[in-house]
């Protein structure tokens, strides 16, 4: 597992030229704010397509490892995006088709138009997003699929309900904001430099916090228990990653 | 915002937060409703760790959605299914935290609650119950009590009784493994009350079997948590793997169910992903929808191109392309439909039209070639003699459009062509009837009347111009419910015509609605329903529009074989059980027609009547197929009445007339007899009937015989109105009729 901090590492991409010390800033950030909207738009569109939680995260997931190695200039993001959808659709046997992915991305770009009409366009359109998918495929020696947090989240929810009075927990929406917040990680690079089992607790330890729950206290924690290798600080370091991602959709959105 | 959660958190983080709180929140005024209640309370820190402030930035920032009541979504779902395993089931974490004594017990008894089931092993068995030692829960609550050495009492009256009057206590041991449900629960003295009743479970837990069970049987958790209890290499992380409902592929999405979270919506605390930003227009569904349906009209539009130019098929495949593409789309079927009444394929025209006027019942054009297609095959059904369905087409294309002409004028012509054939049919099943008069085995008159409907047919088709005919068949008196097709038919159309007549057949009431229809285009008003000479006037009407019409022609034997025909087909009706004769069917028809000939015989009445007898008699002869043993049981006493009646009236059909006359003179007391008279007065009928339908009241049957027999029948709408008018007169002469028939029936013998 990477160290949190080892992400601002990744100044940009490989083989650019180095730039002056705001350039670079202002690239990198910019770049971040690029990588921010385009996961902005995988979200919208994974609700808009009805997919469910998991492929929606492998495409972000693909996406993210995707630019880890590639740079923003050659590849236009939002193509990537949609191949990243269609491509995760399939991996996550949520089988999406390109017409329902071309027609949600028009209308996203083109706000309240008409739907595109069986032209040149629209076969265009659908070739380009096939090809980008095989291009996806080979930048990441397709290894595409990968262990998420959300079935260990789910597990350790229905174990920490256990601990906690039964009237006490319908009252609190522990279980909303864990999920949500889960699914706001993916807008930010951090999901693939923690394990998915830090993440898991950590969200969960964070929408615990967040409503004051009490815990029983025992000779270990109860984070401790339910994932062994999990400190303090990682959990702290997911944490404030994604504390980050809230104030960056102030300044991008 | 919901105060308690606020409330709670704020316990937890402290003052700091609620500054935090103050600052971030200023503009929101559920905040400030809340605020001031807050604010009363001081709080300290209670949580454990650093207050991070970071964190409570966060939480003051997107503490309106989190504390927002809507927030709160999840319906948990609580299943039990402790036999498969969709998802890991875990040990107790307690177990794993290593939570000290006290603080489990504590909270055991913060938790359990009255219904909730437990396991223990029993312990000590006293005369007025034994004593558990609790081991786990068993209905959901997952928590390590083993070792708290819990005790707990089911009380001998909690154990249900065996029946037999053992002491129950003596099937329980020292060791044994009892499920039982919580009964009572006194939390401060911690005495815990178990009962093996199945009303102490809550609902919930209700299919939970309380008892004796096996150490197998023991819930899963509890199992694990033993092997974890004995090896402390064992990891919650490491269980998890091992369990099996870890693996299930959609172990997710039940976990996500089970904790009531929505995957359809789901929750974000970004701003820009709440649900409210979204539109039902922008989601890949609708879309879809609107394109395909643009995309089916481009195919549409050429196709009709094609069609334009004479390229049939080209258009075809465009149609059907459109159709792929759309299915449903209402364009493309009624473009593909024109094409196919084109090409002649009505059925299928017919059928692509009411399905695209299924989704759009307003578009015009559908509407227009329906019924223009409509009306084509009605006409192609009347060439191949299928009147009923070819009716019910010309129907169905009036209904959708009032004012179309050519269907109106289609419809009376069928109708015209129906009552004639019925009154045909009628006749010849009366001439049949009189031939037959007794003796005769049900095949013999089986096939007599095949015969005389071939015969019928023939004759129908030549004096398709007399529509006065009533249906002479249906004047015979044979109380038998027959009734030909053609009789059926016409008496669709008869029953509206009747209009007024006092068929009060139940038959007829179910096809006055049918009548009713017709007689929007025949002008009549409906005849009310349930009266006993209705079946006299329609007969009367029958016998004066059938005998009128084809009297001339046919001459005596055909009402005669009409009227035996009836009489056969009565008999053989009353012989048969109820046969439905359902569809136009022309045997089943000719069945319902004479029945229904036979009522309209029954029914004199005057020329109105005529017309009316000759739709009643038909709609009675529908009726008839439908329940012909109601029918025929009425039709007896309708033919009786109407006969009654109808010797004052009658004359219309030959057959019916001289049945008519009979049954005057004789009465009507059975079938034999009836057919019997209806042969005779066939004879004289006839003769009577073409004197005129406008016979004399009925005072003697002798008297109206003769009036009604040997007279010219007038065209059937006068006959009709002249029955009309003097339908009030005919009624009641009619129930003196029937009075004196009883009394005859009584005293005579048949004839």
């Amino acid at each position: 597992m990477e160290d949190p901090s080892s992400r601002t590492a990744h100044d940009g991409p490989p083989g650019q030229v180095a730039r002056g010390g705001s350039d670079s800033e202002t690239d990198v950030t910019r770049e971040i704010k690029t990588h921010f909207r385009v996961c902005r738009f995988i979200m919208e569109s994974g609700v808009k397509l009805g997919m469910r939680s998991v492929p929606v995260a492998t495409a972000c997931e693909l996406y993210h490892r995707f630019f880890e190695c590639v740079s923003l200039r050659v590849y236009e993001p939002y193509l990537v995006a949609m191949s990243c959808v269609y491509l995760a659709g399939k991996v996550e046997e949520q089988h999406l088709r390109t017409r329902d992915i071309i027609n949600v991305s028009h209308r996203y770009f083109h706000n309240a138009s008409a739907p595109l009409e069986c032209d040149r366009e629209f076969w265009e359109l659908r070739d380009s997003v096939v090809q980008c998918e095989l291009l996806i495929l080979r930048q990441l020696d397709f290894h595409v699929s990968f262990r998420h947090p959300h079935k260990y989240l789910l597990h350790y929810l229905m174990s920490v309900k256990a601990l906690v009075n039964r009237h006490a927990w319908t009252r609190t929406p522990v279980a909303e904001t864990a999920w949500a917040l889960l699914r706001d990680c993916y807008h930010g690079v951090m999901c693939i430099h923690h394990a998915p089992q830090h993440i898991a607790i950590a969200t969960l330890y964070l929408a615990l916090n967040s409503y004051g729950v009490e815990m029983p206290v025992g000779e270990r924690e109860w984070w401790q228990v339910l994932c062994e290798d999990v400190t303090k600080e990682d959990i702290n370091a997911v944490i404030s990653d994604l504390l980050q991602l809230y104030d960056m959709e102030a300044k991008c959105v | 915002m919901d105060r308690d959660l606020l409330r709670q958190c704020l316990t937890h983080h402290g003052e700091s937060l609620f500054n935090t709180l103050q600052c971030e929140q200023t503009e929101n005024p559920d905040f400030q409703a809340v605020a001031s209640d807050l604010a009363k309370a001081t709080y300290e820190r209670r949580g454990a760790g650093e207050g991070c402030s970071l964190v409570e930035q966060f939480i003051a920032r997107k503490a309106d959605i989190l504390f927002c009541p809507t927030w709160r979504t999840a319906v948990p779902r609580e299943d039990e299914l402790e036999d498969e395993e969709p998802y890991a089931i875990m040990p107790p974490a307690e177990l794993f935290m290593e939570v000290p004594f006290e603080e489990r017990r504590a909270m055991l008894y913060r938790d359990l609650e009255r219904g909730d089931a437990v396991v223990g092993r029993i312990n000590n068995i006293r005369e007025y119950g034994f004593f558990l030692t609790l081991l786990c829960a068993a209905g959901g609550l997952r928590r390590d009590i083993e070792d708290l050495e819990l005790s707990a009492l089911c009380h001998i009256k909690e154990i249900p009784s065996t029946g037999s009057h053992d002491d129950p206590l003596s099937y329980y041991q020292i060791g044994d493994l009892i499920r039982g449900g919580v009964k009572d629960l006194d939390r401060y003295q911690e005495k815990i009350t178990v009962s093996l009743l199945p009303a102490s479970l809550c609902p919930r837990l209700a299919h939970i079997k309380l008892g004796v069970v096996a150490r197998e049987e023991l819930p899963k958790h509890y199992s694990r948590g033993l092997r974890v209890a004995n090896d402390t290499r064992e990891t919650y992380e490491r269980i998890l793997r091992g369990c099996h409902g870890y693996h299930n592929p959609s172990v997710v999405e039940y976990l996500l169910g089970r904790a009531g979270v929505s995957d359809d919506r789901p929750p974000s605390l970004m701003r820009g992903l709440q649900s409210k930003h979204f539109h039902e227009e922008d989601f890949a569904t609708v879309i879809r929808k609107k394109q395909s349906a643009s995309w089916a009209l481009k195919c549409v539009r050429s196709g009709v191109d094609h069609f334009k130019h004479g390229r049939h098929v080209e258009a075809m495949n465009e149609y059907n392309k459109a159709l792929e593409i759309d299915t449903n789309n209402v364009e493309a079927l009624v473009a593909r439909g024109a094409l196919y009444a084109n090409k002649g394929g009505m059925m299928k025209a017919i059928s692509d039209f009411e399905l695209g006027l299924e989704t759009c019942p307003d578009h015009r054009n559908a509407k227009k070639y329906l019924c223009q297609t409509l009306v084509e095959r009605g006409k192609q059904l009347q060439e191949q003699e299928k009147f009923v369905t070819a009716e019910g087409l010309y129907r169905r294309a009036l209904s959708l459009d009032d004012s179309y002409p050519e269907a109106q004028a289609a419809l009376r012509r069928i109708t015209d062509t129906i009552q004639k054939s019925i009154r045909l049919r009628e006749e010849a099943t009366a001439k049949e009837t009189e031939k037959a008069k007794s003796g005769k085995t049900s095949a013999q008159k089986l096939r007599k009347i095949l015969k005389d409907e071939k015969r019928m047919k023939k004759k129908r088709k030549r004096s398709s111009s007399s529509s006065s005919s009533s249906s002479s068949s249906s004047e015979r008196p044979s109380l038998s419910p027959t009734s030909t097709t053609s009789s059926r038919r016409r008496s669709k159309k008869r029953r509206r015509k009747r209009g007024g007549s006092e068929r009060g057949s139940q038959r007829r009431r179910r096809r006055s609605s049918k009548r009713s229809e017709e007689e929007e285009e025949e002008e009549e008003y409906p005849a009310p329903p349930n009266t006993s000479a209705s079946f006299l006037y329609r007969q009367g009407f029958l016998g004066s529009g059938a005998g009128r019409g084809e009297g001339g022609e046919e001459g005596g034997e055909e009402e005669e074989e009409v009227v035996v025909d009836d009489r056969r087909i009565s008999q053989l009706y009353s012989l048969s059980a109820a046969s439905e004769d359902e569809g136009s069917e022309p045997r089943g028809g000719d069945g319902e027609g004479r029945r229904g000939r036979s009522f309209s015989s029954h029914g004199k009445g005057g020329r109105r009547r005529s017309g009316e007898g000759r739709r009643r008699s038909r709609g009675r002869s529908r009726e008839e197929g439908r329940s012909s043993e109601e029918g025929r049981g009425r039709s007896r006493e309708e033919g009786r009445r109407r006969s009654r009646g109808r010797s004052s009236e009658e004359g219309r059909s030959r057959g019916r007339s001289r049945e008519e006359g009979r049954r005057r003179s004789r009465g009507r007391s059975s079938e034999e007899g009836r057919s019997s008279e209806e042969g005779r007065s066939s004879e004289e009928g006839r003769g009577r009937s073409r004197e005129g339908p406008r016979a004399p009241p009925p005072s003697t049957s002798t008297s109206s015989s003769n009036g009604q027999g040997g007279v010219a029948r007038p065209p059937q709408p006068a006959g009709g109105g002249a029955g009309k008018k003097g339908l009030p007169a005919n009624l009641m002469d009619i129930f003196n009729k029937i009075a004196k028939f009883e009394k005859e029936k009584g005293a005579g013998p048949r004839k």
